[in-house]
């Protein structure tokens, strides 16, 4: 039985995380720490587990692996802090909100011996191994264009925060695709250029939209939208949606329509009700495995640092008005 | 009034028709090739050249209608200024601003009226569109994102594929989209973009660009012929308070034949029928305005503008930089 625990549930997918760990025969969800005692004790409760309160007692116990779901400045700290007690991490994307930071939790587990590994849920969706696999299978011959989304509502919170979050909607939602894009490919980002701002919600003081656009190793175009611009009566939360321009052919993809339509006078409101699988779990399942085997999760934290870098880079790119290179 | 039609191609069969819908008669057809002017003028009874000056000029000739090759319209439009006939050009208006410019004093020199044919203004959709914006119901439109494109059109001698005469995708397809969003959202502050322009081992082209509007608004534009078939347009605005979504997929008729053996797979033809097809509005547009009844929706300037932000996104492509107008 492996022991997991997890740290601060400030972001909503913790919920899904402790759920799916739940789920899984060879795994426990030994203890929840949270640097707010209220939400972790109502969240322990929820998930049948134990809250600790103090986080050296936490992991000083004999808890194998942490599920790090803080606000996204707080990740370093509490991965160093883990990597420190030789806990193996998987730390919720944005692996962090600078470069420096990001290299600094990739070191500290290399030095205390641990794995870690970033949260990108997307590689474990079935509809992106399918791409994966056709892709892999030189469906599309060389890869030279991909037009991408990851559109969402707005989270809110400490999410508008940018002392929390680093950034808004460019910060939270670059990263899953830039990271699904360097597994189809195999290469690198190398410019950016962004264009954001707030521009769908009043009252707010971050960017809810980014039109980011990037090249890859060999010339790779690529434009993508990191937004919260889904409105509240929007069917459903969000989506990831690529399309690829290749050699051979052409590849459409919006990844979580795998969805029934619903139409109820209680919610009056038209929404989608995803059936595709829990990509959550199998990120989970990974993790445990490579807990149990201590080996670095699939997705490591080279792979969230990369995903930074090129986060970083458009933000730069916004100050700058410039194309900027992606730095290494 | 009469009508003459300058390039019998695809467009010229297209305005040949929706000009006679509008009332007017087509009286003589004018190609480069005298057999694209003959196939033409056939369908309606006029005259046929491939003396495109010698029909411009022709007495009973009011209005000239040009559809040829973006780079060969300046030139009949001059001509037909300076021979007192009005103008509809198809767009781009024209090649490079120095044309649409010199398009623009001709006509102005001459007393008679330009149309371009930014037909999109035109399309029911994009009403439709307009229509929900203005009543508010998505409150302030802060970002947009439009898709337009398929199969990369070849044309008479391939020009389209010729990205000198053609401009590519951005400049040919997604035009509509740029004249479309200044229409809606005013004038574009800065433009970024990226394109393919690929000409081995296949000839294809795809464009990523984003507008700065002058107010803040941000558009993401993307064109395609790039896919190996069909012909896609999809809109998405996203307000303080709602968003708005087109795409032409969700057509209401798809029909299926199973008759192209040997042709590979059948090609499904989305179609969406309306009671006056949008090209028959701007000629109506068009004439209302030379009987004096009312502006049309589209002047020659927006199409110059329309024509600045393509070219910005093409010089923005080629230098990685974005691009001020
Ligand atoms: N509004 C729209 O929806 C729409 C759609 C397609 C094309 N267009 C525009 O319409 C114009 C024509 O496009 P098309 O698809 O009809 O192309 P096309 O190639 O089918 O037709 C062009 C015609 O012009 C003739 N031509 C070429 N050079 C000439 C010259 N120097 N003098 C006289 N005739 C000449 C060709 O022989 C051909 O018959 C282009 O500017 C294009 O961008 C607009």
């Amino acid at each position: 039985m492996t022991k997991i625990g997890m740290m601060s549930f400030a972001h909503m997918h913790a919920c899904s995380y402790a759920a799916c760990v739940n789920q899984l025969a060879d795994a426990e969800l030994t203890a929840i720490w949270d640097d707010d005692a209220a939400r972790g004790q109502s969240m322990a409760k929820q998930y049948k587990t134990t809250f600790m309160a103090d986080m050296k007692k936490f992991l000083a116990s004999d808890i194998e692996g942490v599920i790090i779901c803080s606000e996204n400045v707080k990740h370093r700290a509490m991965t160093e802090a883990a990597a420190k007690a030789g806990k193996w991490v998987l730390c919720e994307k944005p692996l962090a909100t600078t470069v420096d930071d990001a290299k600094a939790m990739v070191a500290a587990c290399k030095k205390a011996k641990v794995g870690l590994g970033t949260a990108f849920p997307c590689r474990y969706a079935p509809t992106l191994i399918e791409l994966k696999d056709r892709v892999a299978r030189g469906e599309l011959g060389e890869i030279y264009a991909a037009s991408t989304t990851n559109n969402g509502s707005y989270p809110g919170g400490w999410f508008a925060d940018d002392a929390l979050s680093g950034g808004g909607a460019t910060m939270d939602h670059t990263v899953h695709v830039v990271d699904v894009l360097r597994w189809l490919t195999g290469k690198e980002f190398t410019k950016a250029y962004c264009e954001n701002g707030r521009l769908i919600h009043k009252n707010i003081h971050t960017d809810d939209v980014g039109s980011v656009h990037l090249e890859m190793d060999g010339g790779l175009i690529v434009s993508h939208i990191a937004s919260w611009n889904r409105s509240k009566s929007f069917p459903t939360w969000g989506d990831v949606t690529l399309e690829l321009i290749g050699e051979k052919g052409v590849i459409e993809v919006d990844a979580f329509n795998q969805k029934i339509n619903v139409y109820s006078d209680k919610q009056m409101k038209a929404e989608w009700a995803n059936w595709g699988g829990n990509m959550d779990l199998g990120l989970v399942q990974d993790f445990v495995a490579a807990v149990r085997e201590r080996r670095d999760p699939p997705v490591t934290g080279l792979d969230g640092l990369r995903a930074v870098e090129v986060t970083v880079a458009a933000y730069r790119s916004v100050q700058t008005g410039k194309m900027v290179r992606v730095a290494s | 009034m009469n009508v003459a039609i300058i390039g019998c191609g695809g467009m010229g069969h297209m305005h040949a028709r929706m000009a006679a819908n509008a009332g007017l008669k087509v009286v003589v057809c004018g190609d480069k090739f005298k057999r694209k002017a003959d196939a033409l003028a056939k369908k309606f009874d006029a005259a046929a050249s491939d003396d495109c000056m010698e029909v411009i000029t022709r007495p009973d000739v009011d209005i000239v209608a040009i559809a040829t090759p973006t780079p060969v319209h300046t030139q009949y439009v001059v001509a037909a200024a300076e021979a007192g006939k009005h103008v509809f050009c198809e767009k781009p208006f024209g090649r490079t601003v120095h044309q649409c410019k010199e398009a623009i004093a001709a006509v102005k020199k001459a007393g008679v009226r330009l149309f371009v044919g930014h037909v999109v203004r035109y399309f029911q959709e994009f009403e439709a569109i307009k229509a929900q914006v203005d009543a508010g119901k998505i409150g302030r439109v802060g970002f947009i994102r439009t898709y337009r494109g398929g199969i990369m059109p070849e044309g008479e001698e391939m020009w389209f594929r010729d990205y000198d005469q053609s401009g590519g995708v951005t400049f040919d397809c997604v035009i509509h989209d740029l004249d479309w969003l200044r229409y809606m959202f005013g004038d574009v502050d800065h433009v970024f973009s990226q394109h393919l322009q690929r000409s081995t081992p296949e000839t294809m082209d795809y464009s990523q660009t984003t507008l700065r509007m002058k107010s803040g608004v941000i558009a993401n534009v993307i064109g395609t012929w790039a896919h190996p078939s069909g012909f896609r347009v999809k809109t998405e605005l996203c307000g303080e308070s709602g968003m708005i979504q087109y795409d032409s997929a969700e057509s209401p008729i798809h029909a299926m034949s199973r008759g192209n053996a040997g042709a590979g797979p059948g090609m499904i033809v989305p179609s969406s029928p309306v009671p006056v097809s949008p090209y028959q509005l701007e000629w109506e547009d068009f004439v209302a305005w030379l009987y004096e009844e009312r502006e049309p929706r589209v002047t020659a300037h927006d199409a110059l503008e329309a024509v600045r932000i393509g070219l910005a996104a093409l010089q923005s492509a080629e230098s990685g930089k974005p691009v001020f107008l």
